[in-house]
């Protein structure tokens, strides 16, 4: 008993002479566990940005290491018909598809926060398809997609409707590809499901004494409230949106058929970069989309003021 | 002080750990294994990546017991990597890391580009000196391999193109099954007597032009186009003939309905279910490789084939692509790798090689000969028009050019410009992309 006491008093004396040091040394510990991290960060991340904005003046190649040109990549690219028709593609998908993934990804979530039994099973099955790798999933959808044998196309048959040329014909395609991608939106009605249940309760009841209906506690309480997410899903949608590769890649073999209505800013960065050895073009292609994807953010986060509530301001 | 000094060892042995975890994940790949047979001493080990799997890897695996045999100084470790864009990427990145491995097999098609950015190397002395010359091989192979006059890889396969008819269909289209069409004219009376169509949908079409292997390239030179000029060193994309092919090609979409056939290619099936299989299409240009496709899907398909039409029924023509072996540069035992790439390219390798894949065709004629590749009387056409085939063009911008001309292609079939304009856009385009080479 006494050796305990003993052990215990030896254990204290070491924790408060520890305590005094932590004071003093506790950032050095901090870089220390931090430090994989950051290494990683500085020489993986931020080494290749800076390298790639060098690069984007000059025809560096991967393999050889280019002369310096100033701002000849920059001038070229708005001269390359093929970047105007992929940053058209982009904000083509960018405009319809965001949208489109918030309003049915609100809905959504509201339908799947209805207290009805075995919820937890639909929820699972709402989330399930964004667990299928995008590959398998453009596989997946040109089988569907399939003029010919396709299910959708099948479908619309039996109501007497004959259905277009989805990914082969240049119109349909951008359209189509909404539609796959609309697929994946589990993982952001998941973010407002979240949100939903920060909602207080006793601001619906107080709606409801005021004799609101189900259209009005939507409009005036459910939607105000879930701004803030609604907020962060645009954001993360525009961003990702811009960004669009592994799906249209896979399905066009990397060739953005039918007549490069399916060639995104990415695909044509990646065509550049590794097919033409064009590092330095697409050093500057990839600087100009992170200028436009800023620009992009910053215009949402400066509208936002004007219809993002947050609860207690 | 005691435990600051203690502190700064922690710190210190951190930073080790990490490094030498990483320096490990990165020689990890050459003390690993030896794919089980041991190194012995004095033995050379080379590294050859290939992307070769089922029955071309049981083919490669046979190539490389017969070198060892022969050169038992030297050890082949053979790498997976991935076929197609990965493996190149991989290659890539290999080479500019400064760490490739010492021998790979390559898509021809890409030894101009790699070239041009000396991503290879120059094997033109050593082959001079082992006698390994152009007349083995047939001389698309050979040129298709060399940039600028310089070798850079031996050929090892290679493939064509023809024209597959279906000659039940023919029959009961009123046609000669033993007399398929020779002139572009015949090809296309043959299509229209062959298609039945239903509304807008086709039970029965008889011919697209582009579909398959029916690539701008194989229309332009059984057209008698040049894609090269190589005096200039300029791409002649838009060449008077070349022109005239692509303006056949889109003159039979509109007389089919191009937004019509769009529809049938992109529900046609591959496999068992390619429709030339199933009966859907009637004639299409492909590859000798679809030959053993038929024998596996429905061996009792009653077909033929027989050359790509041209305009005048004379001067066949066809175009081959096909790999190279090719030593990366910065490869570290670049003899040794010469002496594999030599045995590989060469007569010995190529006739232990070929004959484990009987419906695949060598660069080298005398193995095609002594293989008796010419007893099956199909595949015998696609032989005999390799002498008369040509490879594209070897240009630093081979790849940007193909993506054009398909490009121009599809522009053109669906109406969106003429052939002439839009070849002289593409000419215009990769020529402007040569410039920086000169």
């Amino acid at each position: 008993m006494a050796e305990v006491t003993k052990g215990t008093g030896v254990q204290k004396s070491i924790v408060a002479k520890k305590k005094k040091k932590y004071s003093t040394n506790s950032n050095l510990h901090g870089w220390l566990f931090a430090s994989p991290w950051i290494i990683g960060l500085v020489v993986f991340f931020a080494f290749p940005l800076v390298a790639s904005i060098y690069f984007s003046f000059t025809t560096y190649s991967i393999l050889q290491p280019g002369e310096f040109v100033g701002l000849k990549n920059y001038q070229e690219l708005f001269k390359d018909d093929l970047f105007w028709k992929s940053i058209y593609n982009t904000i083509y998908f960018t405009v319809l598809f965001v949208p489109l993934s918030i309003i049915f990804g609100v809905a959504l979530a509201m339908m799947l926060n209805m207290k009805i039994k075995g919820m937890a099973i639909y929820r699972t099955i709402f989330f399930l398809p964004t667990l299928v790798p995008h590959v398998a999933l453009a596989v997946l959808w040109m089988w569907l997609l399939n003029p010919g044998f396709g299910l959708v196309n099948g479908m619309l048959d039996m109501i007497g409707i004959q259905g277009p040329n989805w990914l082969g014909s240049e119109i349909w395609s951008k359209p189509s590809l909404i539609l796959m991608s609309l697929w994946g939106i589990g993982q952001s009605v998941i973010i407002y499901l979240a949100g939903l249940g920060d909602i207080p309760e006793e601001l619906y009841e107080a709606a409801e004494v005021d004799g609101a209906n189900w259209w009005q506690k939507t409009r005036n309480v459910t939607l105000p409230l879930l701004t803030p997410v609604i907020f962060f899903n645009l954001v993360m949608g525009a961003i990702g949106a811009f960004q669009q590769f592994t799906l249209p890649y896979t399905m066009t073999q990397g060739q953005g058929t039918p007549a490069n209505s399916l060639t995104f800013y990415v695909m044509h960065l990646y065509d550049n970069a590794f097919k033409f050895f064009q590092m330095g073009y697409a050093s500057a292609m990839a600087w100009i989309l992170f200028v436009i994807v800023m620009a992009l953010t910053a215009v949402i986060f400066v509208t936002s003021n004007r219809w993002v509530h947050y609860q207690g301001k | 002080m005691k435990i600051r000094g203690k502190k700064i060892g922690i710190f210190f042995m951190t930073i080790f750990l990490i490094f030498s975890l990483v320096l490990a994940g990165c020689s990890s790949k050459e003390s690993g294994s030896n794919d089980g047979g041991g190194e012995t001493k004095g033995q050379t080990e080379i590294t050859f990546w290939h992307g070769s799997t089922d029955i071309g890897l049981q083919a490669l695996k046979k190539m490389v017991a017969a070198f060892e045999e022969k050169h038992p100084e030297i050890k082949v470790k053979m790498v997976y990597t991935e076929a197609s864009e990965g493996a190149d990427q991989k290659l890539l990145t290999a080479v500019a890391g400064g760490n490739p491995p010492d021998v790979a097999l390559f898509d021809r098609f890409k030894v101009g580009s790699w070239a041009a950015q000396e991503a290879l190397t120059d094997i033109t002395d050593m082959a001079e000196a082992d006698g390994v010359s152009e007349d083995l091989y047939y001389p698309y192979a050979w040129k298709e391999a060399n940039y600028k006059d310089k070798l850079y890889g031996l050929p090892y396969t290679t493939d064509s193109r023809l024209l597959y008819y279906n000659k039940d269909h023919f029959k009961e289209a009123g046609l000669d099954p033993e007399n398929p069409p020779k002139t572009t004219q015949e090809l296309e009376a043959a299509a229209e007597k062959l298609t039945k169509k239903e509304g807008n949908r086709f039970k029965q079409i008889g011919f697209i032009p582009w579909y398959g292997q029916g690539w701008l390239y194989g229309w332009g030179w059984s057209f008698g186009g040049e894609f090269y000029n190589e005096e200039t060193g300029e791409v002649t994309a838009n060449d008077p003939k070349v022109v005239e092919a692509l303006t056949w090609m889109a003159s039979l979409a509109q007389k089919f309905g191009v937004e019509d056939i769009a529809g049938f290619e992109s529900s046609a099936g591959s496999g068992a279910m390619d429709p030339f299989i199933s009966g859907q299409i009637s004639m299409k240009v492909d590859g000798n490789w679809t030959i053993s496709a038929i024998e596996k899907y429905k061996p009792d398909l009653n077909y033929g084939v027989t050359p790509m039409p041209t305009p005048t029924g004379t001067d066949f023509t066809t175009w081959s692509g096909g790999h190279a072996i090719v030593i990366p540069k910065g490869s570290k035992n670049v003899e040794a790798a010469w002496e594999f790439v030599k045995f590989f390219g060469t007569e010995e390798g190529q006739e232990v090689y070929f004959a484990e894949l009987p419906g695949d065709l060598s660069v080298i004629p005398a193995v095609n000969e002594k293989l008796g590749r010419g007893d099956n009387e199909k595949l015998k056409q696609f032989i005999d028009i390799l002498p008369n085939s040509h490879s594209r063009p070897v240009i630093p911008e081979g790849q940007l050019m193909w993506n054009e001309i398909v490009d121009a292609r599809e522009k053109t079939v669906r109406g969106n410009g003429t052939a002439q304009e839009n070849l002289d856009q593409a000419t215009e385009t990769i020529n402007k992309a040569l410039e920086k080479y000169k």
